[in-house]
C-alpha cells in the first residue's frame, strides 16, 4: 500500500477527520461497511473523502468482501462497522482472513470510554473477541493515538505473513479534537519479519534438492500471497521436478503445465497425493501441513525429507519436521535458491526420470473426472467445467464452501494467480457472493464468477443488492442441488446415508431467478444439459447487471477422489469402496 | 513432562496478559505459575511464566508466543539464567 505524509500534520481536527485523513494516508482507495452509532462520527468526514465507500447490507458481507479485494489486489481490503453486532459480525470473516493469512484492516467504532465496561448499548469487548484470529488489534481511547494505531495496522497486516488487524476507536475519541500528526517509519520492538532466508539455509536446501532422486514442489498460498509465481516456474524448469498446488496456491502454477499434477488432500488428483506419500523430498514453499494435505499425520511422506520454506517461523515443524527450514520472503527465497540450485546441479544430477515416469502414469491412470447422470439431469461438474471454459483463464473465480467448491478447484483451469478466491482454512459458507463483490471493485474489467453452493448463497446472498445499485455487475452460479451437498455425501458415506437435515428443497423454495430479479439483477435457470452452454454465453453477454444462474443439479453427485477424515492419504479411494490399483503402479 | 520457565518480556499495555494467558490457553498449554513485573523501563513488563512442556511443545509455544506483536522477547531460563541449548522439535504424530 502507498503511503505518502500527509500535508497536514499539525491540523486540528476531530478524532473522527484524523481516522479518515489516516486511512486515505495509508492509501485507501476503497472500504466496505455499514454505519450506526458508535461509528457515526467517522461516517461524516467519510462522507467527503476521496475513499470509496460501499455501503453493503450485512458486515458480514464487508468483512468478506475486503478479503476479495486484498485477495486480488495483494492490497490490503479494509470494512467498517459500529459496535456490538456490527463488530461481532465481522468476526467470521476476520477468522477467515487469518486463516487464509489475508491482509485486512478493520475499522469499530466503540462505546465512550467512560462507559466501556459497563454493559452500554451495542457494547461489546471486539477486541478481546478477536484476540485469538486477529494479528493484532487495538482499542484506541486518545484520539492523538488514532494515526498511529492505522499506520501501525496496515504495516502489521501487509508485512511478515499477511493476516486481519482490527483497531477499535472509542465514539468519544472519534468526537474529540485532536491535532493530525502521522507517523514516519514503524518501528516495532515485537514485530521485525524476517525477509531475506540465511544463505547457509538456501545451500542446505539447494543440495538436499540436487540429491534427491524424488523430488516434489509442494505449493502452498504463501507463493500467491508473496508474488513468487513467476520465480516458481522458474525453478521448477531448473529442477524438472513435478508440482502439486495446494487449495489455496490453485493459480500459482498454471495447470496446463506438464510437470503439474494437480491439488493434493482430501480431495486430490491421485498422482499429487501419492506423490507426496511416496516423495523422499518436499520441497515446500508456503505451505502448512494443513490435515486437509496431510491425512493421518503419522503416516503422511513417511521417507520423505523436507524443505520448509515460509515467513511464519512458529509454521516450522509446527506439524512436520522440517530437515531444512528456510525462514523468509518467498520470492527471495526462490530467486536465492535458482543459483544454489542451478551450481549444485552442476556437480551432481539424480536422474528424476523413473520418478516422473510413473507420476506421469498414475496422472494418466487416474485423471480426475465424473460420470453424467443416468437421467440426463444436469451434472454439477460438467456445469462447473463448461463455465471455466467458456469464460476463460482471466476470469476471477470465487466459491462458497463444499462440493461445488472441491469441483470449482478440479475443474477449472487456473493459469494465473489472484483468479481463484476461496474460503480455504476457515471453510467459510457464504464466501462466495461477497468474495466476488469485492474482487470485481478490486478488478473491475476481469469477469468474476462465484461459484456457489444453494445452500451458501443462502447465507450472504444479500450482497447482490449492493452489487446492483453500486454498478459491480458479477456473476454467481447457483450449483443448486437442493441439499448441504458435502454433508450429504458423508451422510451417504459414513452415515448410512440417513440424510439429518440435509435437505434444503432449494428447487421448490426459494425460486432463485425472482430472487436475483427482486434484487435488482438478471436471474436465470438451466436444467438441461442441452441449454447449458446457451444458458453461460447468455450470462457471459450481461455486462452492466449482476447475473444469477440457477443450475438445477442432479443431487447424488459425489466429489472423488477422496481421503476420509482422519485416515491415510494411502486410503484414497477414486469412487466409492474403489481404491486405485496399486498393484499396476511402480512406486 | 518437566517444568520449565520462561521469562517473557512484553509491552506494558492494557490487556497484554489476556493476549498471553489467551494463547495459552486456545492452543491447549497449561500455565503452572505466571508472575508480572515491571522492569527498568515504564514502557516494559517482564512475565515470568512457568509451565510443564518440553521438547516440540515447548518450541511451539514459544514460537507461537513470539508471534504476538506485543511479546518484544522471550528467553528459557534454568536456575535463573538464560538457557539456550535447543529443545528436540521432532512433532508427535498422535493422529
Amino acid at each position: 500500500m502507498t503511503t505518502h505524509v500527509p500535508t497536514i500534520n499539525g491540523t486540528a481536527m476531530t478524532g473522527a477527520t484524523s481516522l479518515v485523513k489516516s486511512l486515505e494516508a495509508a492509501g485507501v482507495d476503497v472500504m466496505f461497511g455499514i454505519p450506526g452509532g458508535a461509528i457515526l462520527p467517522a461516517y461524516d468526514p467519510i462522507f467527503d473523502s476521496t475513499i470509496r465507500h460501499i455501503l453493503v447490507r450485512h458486515e458480514q458481507g464487508a468483512g468478506h468482501a475486503a478479503t476479495g479485494y486484498a485477495q486480488v489486489t495483494g492490497r490490503a481490503g479494509v470494512c467498517i462497522a459500529t459496535s456490538g453486532p456490527g463488530a461481532t459480525n465481522l468476526v467470521t470473516p476476520l477468522m477467515d482472513a487469518a486463516m487464509d493469512s489475508v491482509p485486512l484492516v478493520a475499522i469499530t467504532g466503540q462505546v465512550p470510554s467512560a462507559a466501556i465496561g459497563t454493559d452500554a448499548f451495542q457494547e461489546a469487548d471486539i477486541r478481546g473477541i478477536t484476540m485469538p484470529f486477529t494479528k493484532h488489534n487495538y482499542l484506541v481511547t486518545d484520539p492523538n493515538d488514532i494515526p498511529r494505531a492505522i499506520a501501525e495496522a496496515f504495516h502489521i497486516a501487509t508485512s511478515g505473513r499477511p493476516g486481519p488487524v482490527l483497531v477499535d476507536i472509542a465514539k468519544d475519541a472519534l468526537q474529540k479534537q485532536t491535532n493530525f500528526t502521522w507517523p514516519g517509519k514503524i518501528e516495532l520492538a515485537g514485530y521485525n519479519p524476517k525477509f531475506t532466508p540465511d544463505n547457509s539455509a538456501i545451500l542446505d536446501a539447494a543440495k538436499l534438492i540436487a540429491q534427491s532422486k524424488k523430488p516434489v514442489f509442494y505449493v502452498g498460498g504463501g507463493v500467491i500471497k508473496a508474488n513468487a509465481a513467476k520465480e516458481l516456474a522458474q525453478l521448477v524448469e531448473v529442477l524438472g521436478a513435478p508440482v502439486v498446488t495446494t487449495l489455496m496456491a490453485r493459480g500459482a502454477f498454471p495447470d496446463s503445465h506438464p510437470l503439474h499434477l494437480g491439488m493434493p488432500g482430501m480431495h486430490g488428483t491421485v498422482a499429487a497425493v501419492t506423490a507426496l506419500q511416496k516423495a523422499d523430498l518436499l520441497i515446500t514453499l508456503g505451505a502448512r501441513f494443513d490435515d486437509r494435505v496431510t491425512g493421518k499425520l503419522s503416516t503422511f511422506a513417511v521417507n520423505a525429507k523436507v524443505i520448509h520454506a515460509d515467513i511464519d517461523p512458529a509454521e516450522i515443524n509446527k506439524n512436520k519436521y522440517a530437515d531444512v527450514p528456510v525462514v523468509g520472503d518467498l520470492r527471495e527465497t526462490i530467486t536465492a535458491l535458482i543459483p544454489a540450485l542451478k551450481a549444485e546441479l552442476s556437480k551432481n544430477r539424480a536422474d528424476l526420470t523413473p520418478w516422473l515416469a510413473s507420476m506421469n502414469n498414475l496422472r494418466a491412470t487416474y485423471p480426475l473426472g465424473y460420470t453424467l447422470p443416468d437421467d440426463g439431469s444436469l451434472s454439477p461438474q460438467l456445469v462447473i467445467e463448461r463455465i471455466g471454459k467458456i469464460s476463460g483463464t482471466d476470469t476471477i473465480f470465487t466459491s462458497g464452501v463444499g462440493q461445488h467448491q472441491m469441483w470449482a478447484s478440479q475443474f477449472i483451469s487456473y493459469e494465473k494467480p489472484r483468479t481463484w478466491l476461496n474460503s480455504g482454512g476457515a471453510g467459510t459458507m457464504g464466501y462466495g457472493v461477497p468474495a466476488a463483490m469485492g474482487a470485481k471493485v478490486g478488478a473491475p474489467d476481469a469477469t468474476v464468477w462465484a461459484i456457489d453452493g444453494d445452500g451458501c448463497f443462502q447465507m450472504t446472498n444479500q450482497e447482490l443488492v449492493t452489487c446492483a445499485l453500486n454498478n459491480i455487475p458479477i456473476k454467481v452460479a447457483i450449483i443448486n442441488n437442493e441439499s448441504l451437498g458435502m454433508v450429504r455425501q458423508w451422510q451417504t458415506l459414513f452415515y448410512e446415508g440417513r440424510y439429518s437435515n440435509t435437505n434444503l428443497d432449494s428447487k421448490r423454495v426459494p425460486n432463485f431467478p425472482l430472487l436475483a430479479e427482486a434484487m435488482g439483477c438478471v436471474g436465470l435457470a438451466c436444467d438441461n444439459p442441452g441449454d447449458l452452454d446457451a444458458t453461460i454465453e447468455k450470462a457471459m453477454s450481461i455486462n452492466d447487471q449482476p447475473v444469477v444462474v440457477d443450475f438445477r443439479v442432479h443431487r447424488d453427485a459425489m466429489v472423488w477422489p477422496m481421503v476420509a477424515a482422519g485416515t491415510s492419504n494411502d486410503e484414497i479411494m477414486i469412487a466409492r469402496a474403489t481404491a486405485p490399483d496399486w498393484d499396476s503402479q511402480e512406486l | 513432562m518437566s517444568i520449565h520457565t520462561l521469562e517473557v518480556l512484553v509491552e506494558n499495555e492494557p490487556g497484554v496478559l489476556a493476549r498471553v494467558a489467551g494463547l495459552f490457553a486456545r492452543r491447549a498449554y497449561n500455565i503452572d505459575t505466571l508472575v508480572v513485573g515491571p522492569t527498568e523501563n515504564p514502557e516494559i513488563s517482564k512475565m515470568v511464566i512457568q509451565v510443564n512442556l518440553e521438547g516440540h511443545s515447548l518450541e511451539q509455544v514459544m514460537a507461537q508466543l513470539d508471534k504476538l506483536i506485543t511479546v518484544i522477547g522471550i528467553k528459557e531460563l534454568v536456575d535463573g539464567a538464560v538457557k539456550s541449548s535447543k529443545h528436540d522439535t521432532q512433532p508427535d504424530y498422535q493422529n
